[in-house]
């Protein structure tokens, strides 16, 4: 079986790095959930 | 199904596979059959891995959870976006930098050879089942459909399936995923939309929404802490990130999708597509089935939505009585959702707590005359157990949908299932050749020996997937066995990645013996069966750890990791 290649790393295409991208999903979770949340409250 | 609906599902069906073979051009080594040469784009990553985990369970079992037990469901992804960050800060570039095949023989990278056997094994047990589920499922499209017997349709889905597969190996999956991704979220658009234009003048879509959440159908979140219950806020941020992580960190069937990329900025972004893109369309197809459960306030369902069953139970004597129960509660219900809808309009309190009080309660009514249903069709097999969940939404579908609509909606599911199995079939291939062949078997032969070995594994899985599948018909609602049977051994999984990136000390022997102890503990839990299926990710993983670090404290001599890792 061949040998697979050395792939590189790179930053996002956006945001700047990765770690902001990723706080910025949290964010994104945090957010959903209170959605679900306040949805489930009002049409409980 | 009328012609048009089988001119929409063959053209569907049909465009789908050629373009996926097609765009698998090439694939004659190796590495270019198994990991598609590393040249996959995120986008098709994205929606590959979107379409693995998107079976046909998703569309016609998720909608059927929801109409039978609420949106709640939902909470179960609440981990995802939280263990795709882990994977991609952590797992991601660890397996691109091995420049491994499959994450199991990373493992043999970290710790020996037995614990990448062993994890190979776990995978290959546990996939092997949920194939079987995955093919299972559109077997009960088409029986419902067509009335053809759901081994003879298990037998075609899994000859189409593994025919593709065979000949284009992952870049024909990947592409076919992209396509199928395509037309299922068209179907869903297309199904919300006319669940909603069927609900009768006087309901408007405001009113089918607080009617839906008068019933119970929108609980999104449910904060009450309960090991019994199975979908509650907390188990699914803590349970599901466990899930999530095993899942998307040492499962192939994922791991596969994104290794074929281009480079790890392409890899990372089509995981992180997923996580923020899978909670709102679990959030959708929820929804559906919750618009379902409304239109049925107001349409009378039958009694059960398997008719075979129902045909059967209907000449019992004992039926009559459950019949004419059933088809009372269910007048009362629409009178009393009419009243609801209308005092909730007024603002009229003391009409609205009336009115709620009355829907809720020809709602039980109509649930224990279905359950004493379906206690008449246990009767008739002699085992307990029978659930109607998944043939909820398809009968909706085949009864009520318009034509050509009904014809994509089924090409959805089978969409669905065709991604899901592919990709299924094509990582236990790889996990049977590269792991276990290629390592204990047959070392150094020719690429093309591997590839023709890869294609008759993947045939061997195909075979092995339609023989398990039916066993699917006995687990109730599909979507939760599928996670239930996922479940008994990601956390084992999960327990060895954890120790291998986490704990530099541990040697191999050590997290062998955790991932026995870690499967012990959770088949223990399984049997006790009083702890929702999610924690048992957290259980087998806190096990392993633990047993594997107690070893190595305890006997470092033989536990602790010594020595340059052994050359693959």
């Amino acid at each position: 079986m061949p040998e697979l290649p050395d792939v590189p790393d790179s930053p996002p295409p956006f945001l700047g790095s990765w770690r902001r991208v990723y706080v910025a999903v949290l964010i994104y979770l945090a957010g959903v959930i209170l959605a679900a949340y306040f949805f489930t409250r009002a049409y409980r | 199904m009328r012609a048009l609906d089988w001119v929409v599902l063959l053209a569907s069906l049909v465009s789908i596979i050629a373009y996926g073979l097609y765009r698998s051009r090439g694939s004659n080594t190796v590495d270019r059959y198994l990991l598609a040469g590393k040249t996959m784009p995120w986008y098709a990553m994205a929606l590959s891995i979107m379409a693995t985990q998107a079976s046909a369970i998703t569309f016609i079992s998720t909608t059927g959870q929801s109409y039978v037990d609420g949106m709640r469901f939902v909470q179960a992804y609440f981990g995802l976006p939280i263990a795709m960050i882990v994977v991609c800060a952590v797992v991601v570039p660890a397996f691109y930098r091995a420049r491994v095949y499959t994450a199991y023989e990373y493992l043999e990278n970290r710790f020996d050879a037995k614990t990448r056997a062993l994890a190979s094994v776990i995978f290959l047990c546990q996939r092997g089942i949920s194939a079987g589920l995955t093919i299972y499922a559109p077997a009960i499209v088409l029986s419902v459909i067509l009335g053809w017997p759901e081994r003879a349709t298990t037998l075609l889905m899994g000859a189409t399936v593994v025919s593709y597969t065979v000949i284009g190996g992952i870049k024909a999956v990947t592409w076919s995923d992209v396509q199928q991704m395509g037309v299922i979220f068209l179907g869903l658009l297309i199904a919300l939309v006319t669940v909603i234009v069927l609900l009768p003048h006087s309901v408007s879509f405001g009113d089918a929404v607080f009617l839906a959440g008068a019933a119970g159908r929108l609980n999104a979140v449910t904060t009450n802490f309960d090991w019994n219950d199975r979908f509650n806020i907390w188990s699914g941020l803590i349970g599901s990130t466990f899930l999530f992580l095993s899942y998307f960190g040492c499962d192939q069937s994922q791991v596969q999708r994104y290794l074929t990329g281009r480079s790890i900025a392409e890899s990372r972004l089509s995981l992180l597509f997923n996580a923020v893109a899978k909670i709102p369309m679990q959030f959708f197809v929820l929804f559906i089935g919750a618009m379902v459960f409304v239109f049925y306030v107001f349409v009378e369902p039958p009694v059960l939505f398997q008719h075979t069953e129902l045909a059967r139970i209907s000449q019992s004597s004992e039926y009559t009585g459950v019949e004419t129960r059933y088809h009372e509660a269910f007048e009362r219900r629409r009178e009393a959702a009419l009243s609801l809808a209308q005092a909730h309009k007024a603002g009229d309190g003391a009409a609205h707590a009336r009115g709620l009080a009355d829907y809720r309660g020809a709602q039980q009514s109509l649930d224990a005359a279905r359950a004493s249903a379906a206690r008449l069709v246990d009767k008739n097999h002699g085992e307990k157990g029978f659930s109607d969940t998944n043939y909820i939404f398809l009968s909706f579908v085949t009864r009520y949908l318009p034509v050509g609509i009904v014809g994509l909606v089924i090409a959805v599911i089978m969409a669905a299932t065709m991604s899901a199995s592919s990709g299924e079939i094509n990582s236990l291939a790889t996990v049977t050749v590269v792991d276990i062949y290629r390592r204990h078997f047959h070392r150094g032969a020719s690429d093309h020996h591997y590839l023709t070995a890869s294609r008759w594994a993947t045939l061997f899985w195909g075979a092995y997937a339609v023989a398990f599948a039916g066993w699917g018909k006995k687990l109730g609602s599909l979507i939760v066995a599928v996670n239930v049977v996922g479940s008994l051994f990601y956390g084992s999984l999960l327990g060895c990645f954890v120790v291998a990136f986490a704990f530099k000390r541990v040697g191999g022997s050590a997290v062998f013996l955790g991932m026995l102890a870690g499967e012990a503990a959770i088949f223990w839990t399984f049997l006790r069966g009083n702890i929702s299926y999610l924690w048992y990710n957290v259980i087998g993983c806190v096990v392993v750890v633990t047993v594997a670090l107690t070893l190595t404290w305890l006997a470092p001599a033989t536990f602790a990791k010594s020595g340059s890792p052994p050359a693959q």
